[in-house]
């Protein structure tokens, strides 16, 4: 072990000399080089990087409306399962709700909705909104966080209390400055109190009628009771909206939603008329994210490539430069295999040199883009480690392949020959 | 005994272009242990091929070469190498010393390639240095040394691995009259401590000197005289 290692630290400080040596020899064309390789390491780092925050922004502009979430609402029967005259409009119940909370095996939660257009008003102030009815577990899955005040509870369901909580932007055109939780308002003139705040969302890649920033949550059975469908007596729920245990099963979940649901309201499980879906993982799932990245690491890789060509050049230069001095190694006992082994890794040294500014540079370029603050605009890039590791890793193959060539060139040397040129 | 080296019909030739040169026609030539050996002869004479093979650095094209009693021209590149490291220390007209390491690190080189641990590559490297009277330079590199010292350096590096035999091509042709003198003393002394030292000169009053002569000419050896 210790004959292993000592050879191994003689190597290891002799190949940092020499790729030292030979950059301070070569020191145009290792400004170059270098180059090419601390842009492409850094380039693996930063556009990767890059690459998982667009991923993260796209996907945060989707998940406003509710992480891995997807919504089912009915429609009308559809022209192939019934003549056209005969199409019932259809509807979901409280129980169709309970029923697919119940023996859903792909969603771990189900939340009901019921939507309604109509005006708020407070101090002459007025506003038509987005007036949502919504159960504590639709709130959970939307999870707009609160800025002040409380949530919708069971309690507020059970009682039907009039009470809402505001989007930022009905809040800021509603209320005068220092109201907020407890100030009482109107919608379609019947009062309501404010117990929360929605914070702000912003920019949303998705949605569903109104942007949340314009909506007012209240409890679902309050809403049931004031906006009343005229066509039924029984509480109507207008959409249910639930979450994916595994959003890969994206396709698999709405197809169980639409089976229990038709079930429930008895028309066909393949009448995507009557029981319709809508995902904002379908969408995001077509955005091109893993080309996108795969596309941006290729030609940073690229990048590294013409790097570790320019290292090879100049490695190249170098064993030729040196052959007397590797004759006088072979001379002096040194084998083929221990010059090999010597060149490898002074063409590591060399890329490593490179490569380690490259990680730095790439480190400096994601945190300084990443303290840009416009989360919704600009992505963030992403550093991980997984990344620096293959970026290391992808420099460190470049600088294998870059050493191949010298170092068989350097085992070739005849000892005989080149000390005869003395 | 078998002799240190035996050397029976060896031939070298070379291909340069479509021609073929042959450097050596038939070499048949023993050294025992101990002896110190002169090799003489005019330009193109073959001295620096038959070092070479002496040294390992080459096999012959035929004939048989052993070393230490093993048959030479049987080996590979791996093979010759560890001979070399093991067997043989070069000591080479221009030094060739490695400039970017120190007199105690070009010394060290050889043990570097035999795997010993570096404590103890260290402590033999500095008795190498101090064998030549040079320990208080072992921290200068060559850059820093006259060329006497330099020729030190690399007596002692040909020394480092106690080689059962010590091989000089040209060891004065670069130094003054009085450095040459130095060097050719210590040679001597080293033969006089009984180690195998076999030298290539130009210098016929080296090789006057020398308790054995060998002249090639032609690639044949044509005397072959002792005191």
């Amino acid at each position: 072990m210790q004959r292993g290692a000592s050879i191994l630290s003689t190597f290891g400080s002799a190949a940092l000399r020499e790729a030292f040596h030979t950059l301070r020899q070569h020191r145009g064309r290792a400004f170059l080089t270098l180059f090419g390789i601390v842009w492409g390491t850094a380039a693996v780092i930063f556009l990767g990087g890059w690459g998982d925050g667009v991923r993260v922004m796209i996907e945060r502009g989707f998940f406003k409306t509710g992480r891995n979430m997807g919504t089912a609402w009915a429609g009308r029967i559809g022209e192939d399962f019934t003549p056209a005259a005969d199409r019932r409009t259809l509807w979901f119940n409280q129980q169709d709700l309970e029923a697919l909370r119940r023996r859903t095996r792909l969603s771990d939660l189900v939340g009901g909705e019921l939507w309604e257009i109509g005006a708020a008003t407070h101090g002459g102030r007025a506003r038509i909104t987005d007036l949502r009815g919504m159960d504590p577990e639709a709130i959970e899955i939307r999870g707009v966080p609160l800025a002040a005040g409380r949530r919708i509870t069971r309690g507020d369901l059970e009682h039907r209390r009039r009470v809402v909580l505001l989007g930022d932007e009905v809040r800021r055109l509603l209320l005068r400055p220092g109201e907020g939780v407890g100030t009482w308002i109107r919608i379609e003139g019947k009062p309501f109190q404010v117990i929360g705040l929605l914070a702000p969302v912003g920019i949303q890649l998705s949605q569903d009628r109104m942007l949340i920033d314009k909506q007012v949550w209240a409890p679902l059975s309050t809403v049931q009771m004031l906006f009343p469908r005229s066509w039924t007596d029984e509480p109507v729920v207008s959409n249910i909206i639930y979450r994916m245990r595994d959003r890969r099963d994206v396709a698999e979940a709405k197809r169980e939603v639409r089976a229990i649901l038709a079930d429930r309201i008895g028309v066909s499980r393949d009448d995507d008329e009557a029981v319709m879906g809508w995902s904002s993982l379908e969408m995001l799932n077509r955005f091109p994210l893993d080309q996108n990245k795969g596309f941006l690491l290729i030609l940073a890789i690229a990048t590294l490539g013409v790097g570790g060509i320019g290292v090879l050049s100049m490695m190249l230069d170098a064993v030729h430069e040196r052959r007397q001095e590797i004759g006088v190694r072979l001379a002096v006992g040194a084998r083929p295999r221990d010059v090999v082994v010597q060149l490898f890794a002074e063409t590591l040294a060399v890329t490593s040199v490179g490569g380690l500014a490259g990680v730095a540079l790439g480190v400096f370029g994601c945190l300084a883009i990443g303290s840009v603050e416009a989360p919704d605009l600009v992505p963030v890039p992403i550093l991980s480690g997984s990344l620096v590791g293959a970026a290391l890793a992808v420099m460190t193959i470049v600088g294998v392949v870059a050493g191949v060539a010298p170092a068989w060139r350097a085992s070739r040397i005849d000892p005989a020959i080149t000390l005869r040129m003395e | 005994m078998n002799p240190l080296l035996a050397l029976d019909g060896v031939h070298k030739t070379y291909a340069t272009g479509r021609a073929q040169v042959h450097a050596l026609r038939g070499v048949d030539l023993a050294i025992e242990r101990g002896e110190l050996v002169a090799i003489m002869g005019p330009s193109g004479a073959g001295k620096t091929t038959l070092l070479e093979i002496l040294g390992c650095l080459s096999t012959p094209s035929r004939g048989h070469y052993r070393l230490d009693g093993q048959a030479v021209e049987a080996l590979d590149d791996g093979g010759l190498a560890r001979l070399r490291g093991s067997e043989i220390g070069f000591v080479f007209q221009s030094f060739n010393l490695l400039p970017r390491m120190t007199a105690l690190e070009n010394v060290e080189l050889p043990l570097v390639y035999r795997r010993v641990p570096r404590a103890e590559r260290r402590q033999r490297a500095e008795e190498s240095l101090g064998r030549v009277g040079l320990d208080a330079r072992a921290r200068h590199r060559p850059a820093e040394l006259s060329g006497g010292e330099r020729q030190r350096v690399a007596i002692a590096r040909a020394l480092v691995n106690r080689p059962a035999l010590l091989l000089a091509d040209e060891p004065t042709g670069n130094l003054d009259s009085q450095t040459s003198d130095e060097i050719l003393a210590l040679l001597s002394d080293l033969h006089g401590e009984g180690h195998t030292v076999v030298l290539v000169t130009h210098d016929a009053t080296i090789g006057r000197r020398a308790p054995r002569l060998v002249t090639l000419r032609d690639g044949r050896v044509e005397s072959d005289q002792r005191d």
